[in-house]
This record gives C-alpha cells, sequence and structure tokens, in this order.
C-alpha cells in the first residue's frame, strides 16, 4: 500500500471502526452531556477535535523523542495529562475570546476536556497500538477528534427529534438518553473488524 | 540501609522530575503568553461583586453559582438582596459597587416547618422498610398515618449547606442560628411542608401543620395536627382557617394578647413559636375542643 491509503485507513479506522466513544465508551461524560442541542455538541465536537489532535501530535513527539529513549515509561501518564490539560487552557482562554456565547453554555464541560477519558485514551492508544510515524499519529488524533464530534452530533440530532415524541413516562430524560446510545454503538459494531 | 534506598530512589527518579518540571515550564510560557494574547475584558465590577459574595454557590439566589449571579445582577440590578446566606451586608456592598441606593429590603426571608409531629405524636399503620428518603417513602400511600406531616428521613437535612436543618425526633428542626435562608430545604421536601416565612419579629408564630384531612382523621392519625375548629381565628383576625387548615398570616402578624391568647387556646397546641428564641411548644390539652365542620 502506498502511503497515502495507509494515512486515510488509519482516518477510516479511528473515525468509524474504533470510534472512541461508541467502540470504546471513552468521552461518555460530555457525549450525554452536552449532547442536548446540535450547535453545542458540534461546538464541542470542535473542541475536543482541536485539543486532541495537539495533545496526540505533542505527546507522540514526548513519547517518541523524549520518553522512550531515556527509558522512562513510567512518567507517560503524568506527562500526557500535563499536555491535555494545557491544551485545553489554550482551547478555554481561545474560546472565551472569541466565542463568549459558546463558553457560557459549555459552563463546566469546557474545562472538563481535561479529564475527558477519550483524549488520554487516544494518547494511549497510539502508544499501545505501537505507531511510529508521526503523521500517522496526527492522523489518528485528528480522526478521533472527527470520530468523536460525529458521533456526538448524531447523538445531538437524535436527541434533539426525541423532544418530539411520546416517550413513556419512566423513560424519559437520562434512561432513554442510554437507550440511544447503546443502540447507536450497537449500530457501529457493525463496522467491527474491518480493518485494525 | 533507609539513606542508601533513598539515594536509590533520587537514582531514579530525578530523570522523571527534570522532564515533568521542563515540560510544566514550557507549558507555563506557552500559556501566559496565550493568556496575554487572548485577554478578556472583564467588567471589574463583576470581579468586586464576586468578592463580595460569599461565594457558597448554595444556588438560594436562582442562579447556577455565585459567578452567574455576580453578572446578572450587574445587568440587572434589580436583583440584589438574591443573596440570603450574605444577607443585607452584601446586598449593601453589591449596591456601593453598583454606586446605587437601596431603600431597606424587607424582612429575612427564613423556612418554616409546617409540622411539629415528632415520633411518639405520630401514627403508623406498618413499619417503613424502604429507603431512608423522604422522596422514596412519599411515593408510599401509608409510609406514615399522616399524609400531610414530616416524614423525618432528612432530605431537607441533605439539601442544607449550612448545617442548620436536624432531625429531631423524627422532625425537622431548623437551627435558625445557622439558617441562611437560602431556601435549598424548600425544594427538596417531597411533602412542601417548609415554607418561606418572611420575620418581621425574632420570633414567629405558626401553625405548625399542613394537615388538610377533617379534624377527626386528623386527631386520629395525630396528636398534635391542626383540626381546622377554628378557636383561634376568634382570638385574632390575623389566623384564618381553610381546607380544615388554620393559617397565619404572616404579613399582619404581631404579637400581641389576642394571638397568644389563639396560642393557648389551640386544643392541639399546633400553634407554637418558631426563630430563634422560641419557647419549647406547650403540651397538647387532654380534653379538646369538638372539631366544627367546616
Amino acid at each position: 500500500m502506498d502511503r497515502f491509503a495507509v494515512l486515510a485507513t488509519s482516518f477510516v479506522s479511528i473515525v468509524l471502526i474504533n470510534n472512541l466513544v461508541l467502540t470504546k465508551f471513552l468521552g461518555i461524560c460530555p457525549y450525554l452531556g452536552v449532547s442536548g442541542r446540535i450547535d453545542m455538541a458540534f461546538g464541542m465536537g470542535l473542541a475536543v477535535t482541536f485539543v486532541v489532535t495537539l495533545s496526540g501530535t505533542l505527546t507522540w513527539l514526548i513519547d517518541h523523542l523524549i520518553l522512550m529513549p531515556m527509558n522512562l515509561d513510567v512518567a507517560r501518564y503524568v506527562c500526557f495529562i500535563l499536555v491535555i490539560a494545557g491544551a485545553v487552557q489554550l482551547v478555554e482562554m481561545y474560546v472565551r475570546k472569541f466565542f463568549p456565547a459558546l463558553y457560557k453554555s459549555f459552563g463546566i464541560f469546557l474545562p472538563l476536556i481535561t479529564t475527558n477519558c477519550a483524549i488520554l485514551g487516544l494518547c494511549l492508544f497510539i502508544h499501545l497500538w505501537g505507531i511510529d510515524n508521526l503523521l500517522d499519529a496526527v492522523v489518528r488524533s485528528f480522526g478521533a477528534g472527527v470520530g468523536f464530534t460525529m458521533a456526538i452530533c448524531i447523538m445531538a440530532g437524535i436527541r434533539e427529534q426525541l423532544y418530539l415524541v411520546d416517550v413513556p413516562e419512566c423513560l424519559r430524560g437520562a434512561p432513554i438518553t442510554l437507550v440511544t446510545a447503546g443502540i447507536l454503538a450497537l449500530a457501529f459494531m457493525g463496522f467491527a473488524g474491518m480493518v485494525r | 540501609m533507609i539513606l542508601a534506598g533513598v539515594y536509590q530512589l533520587w537514582q531514579s527518579a530525578w530523570p522523571v522530575g527534570l522532564i515533568m518540571f521542563v515540560l510544566g515550564i514550557g507549558f507555563a510560557i506557552i500559556l501566559l503568553i496565550a493568556r496575554e494574547k487572548l485577554k478578556v475584558e472583564v467588567d471589574p465590577r463583576v470581579l468586586q461583586v464576586q468578592r463580595a459574595l460569599p461565594g457558597l454557590d448554595c444556588g438560594g439566589c436562582g442562579f447556577a453559582g455565585c459567578a452567574q449571579y455576580a453578572e446578572a445582577v450587574l445587568e440587572n440590578p434589580e436583583l440584589i438582596g438574591r443573596c440570603a446566606p450574605g444577607g443585607q451586608a452584601v446586598a449593601a456592598e453589591i449596591a456601593r459597587i453598583l454606586n446605587l441606593q437601596i431603600s431597606s429590603s424587607g424582612p429575612q426571608q427564613r423556612p418554616i416547618v409546617r409540622c411539629r409531629a415528632h415520633t411518639e405524636d405520630k401514627t403508623y399503620y406498618a413499619e417503613y422498610q424502604g429507603i431512608e428518603s423522604c422522596t422514596a417513602a412519599n411515593a408510599l400511600p401509608n409510609a406514615q398515618a399522616c399524609n400531610f406531616g414530616c416524614l423525618g428521613y432528612g432530605d431537607c437535612t441533605h439539601a442544607c449547606s449550612f448545617d442548620a436543618l436536624h432531625m429531631v425526633d423524627g422532625l425537622a428542626t431548623v437551627d435558625y442560628e445557622k439558617c441562611t435562608g437560602c431556601s435549598a430545604c424548600t425544594k427538596a421536601c417531597p411533602r412542601d411542608l417548609i415554607e418561606m416565612v418572611p420575620f418581621h419579629y425574632e420570633n414567629m408564630m405558626t401553625v405548625a401543620c399542613s394537615s388538610k384531612e377533617a379534624g377527626k382523621t386528623t386527631r386520629a392519625v395525630c396528636k398534635v395536627g391542626c383540626i381546622g375548629c377554628g378557636v383561634c381565628t376568634k382570638q385574632s383576625d390575623v389566623f384564618s382557617v381553610e381546607d380544615n387548615l388554620a393559617r397565619v398570616d404572616y404579613g399582619r402578624y404581631e404579637p400581641t394578647e389576642q394571638t397568644e391568647a389563639a396560642l393557648n387556646k389551640c386544643p392541639t397546641g399546633v400553634i407554637v413559636y418558631r426563630g430563634r428564641s422560641a419557647p419549647q411548644p406547650r403540651q397538647p390539652r387532654q380534653k379538646a375542643a369538638t372539631p366544627t365542620k367546616a
């Protein structure tokens, strides 16, 4: 396979087949918390995409240039968290400056991207899958963000429609949301095993 | 031995520490630059108001927290005085920051539990062994015989951020020394027993019952319930009986001989004082007046 095909496969793999939210069940907190309205969900997706791309790239660099040559695997988690926290701070300042309305509607969920396990999960998966090519790592990081955005936007679209539906009283609110999320995840299992 | 161990630990740990330090410094510099570049001009008064507020984030004002309230109060100064824990002092401080004069706001709002039945006064048809929560117990028709009284599982005490509500013998009891009037407890009670009342005086007289059952039914299930007999209404006109339940018009209440007489003549002793230095409620009289049809 030529280089482009490898990268394209990586991208499709992380967006659809190994989607962090729907197949790895990471990042469920913002996935359920901010998926009430589709515009907010899209904004959240963009913020996560930025953070995950930045931190995925930076952590790959730190992992391969500093930690691995010096045999300091113990410090991996701490370093990764540091990178993510820094990136989130950057995003928070940016959003606050340029999108005050979005900043308000995110509320606590914006700083909570720090503890979004999808991001740390992706950084660790990149190590786990043994990706030793910077471009591949960047593509996968970006793809993870796109996958998250897609998942949260699908969810928000469904939940907006759910307002118009006569849901049984005992299932209203959180239960129907969790049922929806489960069925969505089942649907995405159809992609499983197509590529690594 | 120990020294050697510490030395070994140091030997293996210093590179990690150094890397973390360098990375931390690097990110700190980037963030510092970003902070300068992406500075947001905040109205300095917002910060002043935030500093003046108690910072408890209790939500009593109707906003998510103190920061949101500070922003809202700047836009709409009519919201001054919503901060119950801060009270008059904070309201005055905010008014000073906003360069406004406040007219003296009304009396402080404090909660009153409209039930006075302790465990020994209540009747039970069966023993409730479910979840220790009023909301859960209230879902059952007969968690206790009285369908209006305090259930005593303390949902309101959990809602209180100020340790001002306690279960005393199965009855929620407000500690008015600690209470700030944030009204969190009123939302927690599944039976809407807790009412915010303007405390014109240090102690307010109240009808500590909310049973709307007929007098006979109330008497059958509770020793200290209001039977709607109307004796109090004959003593003082601040009392009125509606739906078999006497009420105090708190706006017109003032401690007079008439109200005192009503308190003393109440057959079940359900008229009580509530407040910082409220006297102990008296015992119900042995022989009760016959309940009249409302």
